[in-house]
């Protein structure tokens, strides 16, 4: 499949919460030909049957705290960096994709991963909802980050609408709206609550 | 103040005697058709406001607890 390039004096970044379904975006951005960069440091498993498509086997808000993550070297690709990552970023130019997922959802998938059961679940969901909170005003404010929120439901309920915003954020001429929205995996929906 | 047309809907809150004759003072030629009407009113506007307060406020408690969880998912050290 041939890439298609992105502008090389920007970092794009995917993000979200944990969970929240930053590994699919980072899949529909790849079927689209998308350049995409991650690693096999963590390997696919039961929470994630189809990789998590990170860098430094997730561990990548360490490096971003101490600055020694090169975020120079990717610019032009995708990368993955979740929420609170994200309060890291030096001041650069940054497009980035913000996945946001029902948050009982978003715990009950962090629960069964982390195989914990969560007994002050309610100031957990507080910590989460602020954290995200906070995070998307942040990104938002600052004028060297352009941003869109897309949310892992409405994707899963409507591919073709939700990935057309994608689609639309990226503007480029030859990427592949027909794979993107193909996909989109609903077998992979497993904490749904309704 | 005790209101309770609807037993089922409203219950009765103690208030110092005071500080309701204050409240009807306050209210009279307002909107207020009751000094249980005021008070509701004022109760959700403070509730609302602590709501937002908290929402928007990350403590130092919710980043440990963040942090706490992104550990146990192997996205922290």
């Amino acid at each position: 499949m041939r890439l298609m390039e992105l502008d090389e004096n920007i970092n794009y970044i995917v993000s979200g919460l944990e969970r929240s379904g930053t590994s699919m975006v980072m899949q529909v951005l790849l079927a689209g030909g998308a350049p995409v960069a991650f690693n096999k440091s963590r390997l696919p498993d039961q929470s994630n049957p189809k990789g998590y498509y990170e860098l430094e086997g997730g561990k990548i808000i360490n490096k971003l705290m101490d600055g020694t993550f090169p975020l120079n070297e990717y610019k032009g690709k995708f990368i993955k960096i979740t929420s609170y990552g994200l309060k890291y970023l030096p001041a650069g130019d940054y497009k980035i994709i913000y996945s946001e997922r029902n948050i009982g959802e978003i715990l009950d998938s962090m629960e069964k991963m982390a195989n914990i059961n969560d007994t002050n679940r309610e100031e957990t969901r507080e910590s989460f909802v602020k954290l995200n909170s906070m995070i998307k005003n942040y990104i938002r404010e600052r004028e060297d980050i352009e941003v869109l929120i897309v949310n892992y439901n409405n994707i899963l309920s409507e591919p073709s609408i939700n990935i057309k915003k994608i689609y639309d954020f990226l503007d480029l001429a030859d990427i592949n709206l027909e794979k993107m929205i193909d996909a989109v995996d609903r077998e992979l929906y497993r904490q749904r609550r309704n | 103040m005790a209101e309770g047309k609807d037993e089922k809907k409203y219950t009765t809150i103690s208030i110092p005697t005071p500080l309701a004759e204050k409240i009807k003072k306050r209210i009279e030629g307002t909107g207020f058709t009751s000094l249980s009407s005021y008070v509701t009113y004022v109760l959700r506007e403070v509730i609302s406001g602590m709501e937002e307060e908290s929402e928007e406020v990350f403590s130092k408690e919710d980043e440990e607890k963040v942090k706490d969880r992104l550990r146990a998912l192997g996205y922290l050290d």
